[in-house]
Parts: C-alpha cells; structure tokens; sequence
C-alpha cells in the first residue's frame, strides 16, 4: 500500500465493462519510484487530498464485482489531516 | 493503471497459441513529468487492445496479474488496454 496524492481524474467512453459507472482518480504517490497511478475510488475522494492507494487486484475486483476486471489500484482510505507530533 | 499514449502498432507472424486475432499497440507510458507538461516519457511497452485504440489516442494501461485477468483462458499479457481517456484533469 502506498500514501498518495489525489491530483485529478480522467474521463472514458470506450472501456472495459468492469470499469463502467467508477471514479476513476489520478494519484500521484509520494515516493517517486512509482508514476501517477488512475485509481478507482469508491471512498469520494477528493483533488488535493491525501490518501492511501493499494495494488490488491483481487480487492479491486471485489470492489468492481467482476472477476475478469483488469482493475489494480483502488483507494482503500483518506489519510487525515496531519498534524505535527513535536513535543 | 498508468497513463499512456499509443505511437504504433505491433503485428506478428509467429505467435504463441494463446495469442488468438491479438491487436497490440506500442505505447508510452506517462511519468510524473509527463502530467506536468514535459514531453518525456517511460520506456515504450506493448499493450494488448481490445478496445480498438488509435495512433495517438490516450489509454489506460493495467498491469501486472491483472493484465491477464480479462481473458477466460490464461493468456501470456502483462500489459492490457482498460479504457480509452477522452479527457483528464491533474494538477500538482
């Protein structure tokens, strides 16, 4: 699981049928190893808030309900706020 | 699912039996640098079509185990084209 960032969505006509009716969310994660993801958000997040993304394929075809889904990254929470643990 | 943009096709005259009327497009993924505006991009990959994607055209590419997962038979694809995108909205 890896903590990102939500920096925006993309739109689609033409996609598998899995993936019809699902927000999909672009997240860019924070380590830089990896590139913005499009991630399926069922939680409503939104853009500029930080969540936690996972690469659980079997969860994300749970989510979706379809077996044959190429689905892969899904967002499994939004992060709270943070807040600074200096004593 | 990265980002990417299709710049060619592939076509093959031997192939392994699972590959049956297989459309392949050459594409490059999308980096963080490439959402910012840069005209760079990841090393190019072959993306299995069944969506019917053009030259040019954005796609979203699903990887890994679930590349295969579309498929009834198991088929040799680590790399599947899940959507087309039309439109998308990201900033930094």
């Amino acid at each position: 699981m890896r903590l990102a960032t939500i920096r925006g969505y993309v739109t689609s006509t033409i996609k598998h049928a899995s993936l019809e009716g699902w927000r999909l969310m672009l997240a860019e994660p924070d380590s830089s190893d990896l590139a913005p993801q499009i991630v399926i958000d069922n939680l409503g997040a939104a853009i500029g808030q930080k969540v936690m993304i996972s690469s659980d394929g079997s969860e994300a075809r749970k989510i979706v309900g379809d077996e044959l889904s190429p689905a892969r990254w899904t967002v499994m929470g939004i992060i709270d706020l943070e807040r600074s643990l200096a004593v | 699912m990265r980002m990417g943009t299709v710049v060619g096709r592939v076509t093959l005259s031997v192939r392994n039996k699972r590959f049956v009327g297989e459309r392949l497009l050459l594409t490059l993924p999308w980096t963080s640098d490439t959402f910012d505006g840069k005209d760079t991009y990841a090393p190019s990959i072959v993306v299995y079509d069944q969506l019917g994607a053009n030259i040019g055209q954005n796609i979203a590419i699903s990887e890994g185990r679930e590349a295969a997962c579309p498929f009834p038979e198991p088929t040799p694809v680590d790399a599947y084209c899940a959507a087309l995108v039309d439109d998308h909205f990201y900033k930094k």
